[in-house]
């Protein structure tokens, strides 16, 4: 059963259509990334969901109730910010008891015990006397959860929690964040801007651009199965390679192109004449960029190699590459629509 | 090497050449603040409490070296005490209230509404008006026998009629009745320091992030909790300050009680401002004045470091 449902979901800012009738219905325990560049409209969605932005129209209802006007205290949700919101002159016990305050009906005791409860899940009993500026970034992440996951809501909401920390952190906190979801099993919203977080995190992946959904679906499905031009090349990196063929486009990503002496010979192979311009050493990997001879537009596309491959490439050369037939993928060349594979 | 020269040469010129030179512009910059703080508030404060310690007055100029006498004199007397007695409750009450109405005030100003800025805008205006000009306006309205506010209260039957609420006289006569002259003198200190602190704090419930805010809304606090457990915490430091400037300029003020009541009645709404000036320099005892003067001062430090220690121990980032 859905937790949440989200219907017809609008939010206009004068003129800009910050989300713009959007649908969606999250299933319970389900992990939910929204994902979109800076602008799409997933943080108003977020905060619409959270209460702190009043919809222009639409409907939204959480456990089987409608919130649409209710304050963001009347819903049952929490909620972490990208700022982490401590607040800076209490300490973390009483950041962390603060909803429970609010809440009003707790015992001094129950208090402690429920933060407590929260310390020790994630792991910060030592820090509960702390003032917020005496913490890491990866604590004060902890602290924030800690204090939304005190008062056991429904829905937890994550907005980017995991951009305040510093590259080598994120890993470790994806990890810790996806398995503390999986063990409470709370039906949560991530928004990030991130595809590795959103790849690797999301049970479900729901894309955005321009206050609209894209695609919603798993993230093999929004990898493998783009909706649209924009799913297809806002995802991976770098994204998709298209070619224009008469009234369409075809797509391939960028691993799939292959030399023609490394592919798979078992696979039925499309051929393209591909002429190098530059080749990119990235450590583990190299990209090669050339264009496709005898394409219409002469457009850049990207080659993604390993670069263990014995295949030697070199600028300025025309090699024969391969990209292996159910690979391709065929969208209209007007409304950018995935359609079903036509003839090369 | 010609052209190095000429460059050099219109580099070293006029303007350009003073607008380069960081060493020579700051103490040029700094020098007329030096010469008025010195000339103006240093030399004076030293002769004061050189004054205080003497036997000088205006008609014997002689410095002679008297120790604590003054101090122990002025004590002695019913106006000083009187005095400062004033001062301290005039101050206190009207910082108790400027801070409750500043706080209120900052909150509405610091709302979105139509007009929000002609509303700030009025609000000033008590704050730019020149502290003497201001209190002889205040002076007509409490006019014993044509104040407009007795004239209201009349037109409103709460005054000048047999069982009116506020008695059959037809006027109330604020300044001449000591209890109302003491309210006025507060109302007129409020009035004048209300718009400084109002701004100060409105200044600081406005750089609170709107995460804190946000996040406050979301864990379930409604707007009692959220003033008192998260902006008033939060803008404590510059409240403080707030209340130093507000209190400083209140305990320092002669303008107020000098042109509304002279004291008067008698000397009961006397303080020690302008009992130091009546002292000092209308009656030319020198050194029993400048006493008078200082007698505030190393309280007035004291407080002055105390709360800007706290409010940079309270400080938070």
């Amino acid at each position: 059963m859905a937790v949440i449902e989200i219907k017809n979901l609008s939010k206009h800012f004068d003129k800009v259509k910050a989300v713009n009738g959007v649908d969606l219905a999250i299933p319970e325990g389900e992990l939910l990334v929204i994902l979109g560049p800076s602008g799409c409209g997933k943080t108003t969605l977020m905060r619409m969901i959270a209460g702190l932005e009043k919809p222009t129209s639409g409907v939204i209802s959480i456990g089987g109730l409608d919130v649409t006007e209710l304050p963001p205290r009347a819903r049952p949700i929490a909620m972490v910010f990208q700022s982490y919101a401590l607040y800076p002159h209490m300490t973390v016990f009483n950041n962390i008891a603060f909803p429970l305050k609010a809440h009003g009906k707790f015992s001094k005791t129950d208090i402690k015990e429920k933060v407590k409860w929260a310390a020790s899940i994630l792991d910060i009993e030592k820090l509960l006397e702390r003032k917020p500026r005496q913490l890491s970034g990866g604590e004060r992440q902890r602290v924030a959860l800690g204090r939304a996951l005190v008062k056991e809501p429904k829905v937890l909401l994550l907005d980017e929690p995991l951009s305040n920390l510093d590259a080598k952190l994120r890993a470790s906190a994806r990890d810790s964040l996806q398995r503390f979801q999986r063990r409470l099993g709370i039906t949560t919203i991530f928004v990030t801007h991130d595809q590795i977080e959103a790849l690797g995190m999301g049970d479900r992946i729901v894309v955005m651009s321009q206050g609209k959904v894209m695609q919603v679906g798993t993230p093999q499905d929004v990898y493998h199965n783009s909706a649209n031009t924009f799913v297809a090349s806002f995802l991976g990196s770098p994204g998709m390679n298209f070619i224009q063929r008469d009234n369409y486009l075809f797509g391939f990503r960028p691993e799939q192109f292959v030399p023609q002496e490394i592919a798979d010979r078992k696979d039925d192979l499309q051929l393209f004449s591909f002429a190098v311009t530059r080749v990119e050493y990235l450590g583990a990997e190299q990209q090669i960029y050339g264009v496709v001879e005898g394409s219409s537009d002469e457009k850049k596309v990207i080659a993604s190699l390993s670069s263990e491959t014995n295949v030697r490439l070199e600028t300025g050369k025309t090699y024969t590459f391969a990209v292996p037939q159910q690979q391709l993928r065929f969208f209209d060349h007007e409304t950018g629509l995935r359609i079903e594979p036509q003839p090369l | 090497m010609d052209e190095t020269v000429t460059a050099k040469k219109k580099w070293t010129d006029g303007f350009r050449f003073w607008s380069d030179r960081e060493d020579l512009l700051g103490p040029l910059f700094l020098f007329p603040a030096v010469v008025y703080i010195v000339a103006l508030v240093g030399i004076p404060f030293i002769i004061a409490m050189a004054y205080s310690v003497t036997d000088v007055t205006a008609g014997n100029t002689s410095l002679d070296f008297v120790g604590l006498q003054n101090f122990q004199a002025i004590l002695k007397t019913d106006q000083f005490t009187q005095s400062l007695r004033n001062t301290i409750m005039f101050t206190v009450v009207s910082q108790i209230i400027i801070l409750v109405l500043a706080n209120i005030l900052a909150l509405i100003l610091s709302t979105d509404f139509r007009g929000k800025w002609f509303a700030r805008f009025l609000i000033m205006l008590p704050w730019a008006t020149p502290i003497a000009l201001g209190t002889i306006g205040w002076l007509w309205l409490l006019d014993s026998k044509f104040s407009p506010i007795d004239w209201v209260l009349r037109y409103l039957h709460l005054l000048g009629e047999p069982a009116a609420l506020l008695g059959s006289g037809k006027n109330l006569y604020y300044l001449g009745r000591l209890e109302l002259a003491k309210a006025s003198i507060i109302v007129i200190y409020v009035w004048r320091m209300l718009p400084l602190s109002a701004v100060i704090l409105m200044a600081g419930l406005t750089s609170i992030p709107q995460d804190l805010l946000d996040q406050a809304d979301v864990d379930g606090a409604g707007f009692w909790r959220t003033l008192f457990q998260i902006k008033l915490p939060l803008i404590l430091p510059i409240m403080s300050i707030a209340l130093l400037f507000s209190l400083i300029f209140t305990v320092g003020d002669m303008a107020v009680v000098y042109v509304l009541t002279r004291g008067g009645p008698v000397y009961y709404t006397q303080i020690l401002p302008t009992w130091a000036y009546l002292k000092g320099i209308e009656s030319g005892a020198l050194a029993e004045g400048s006493a008078t003067a200082l007698f505030l001062f190393p309280v007035l430090l004291a407080v002055a470091i105390m709360v800007l220690r706290f409010s940079r121990r309270t400080e938070v980032t």
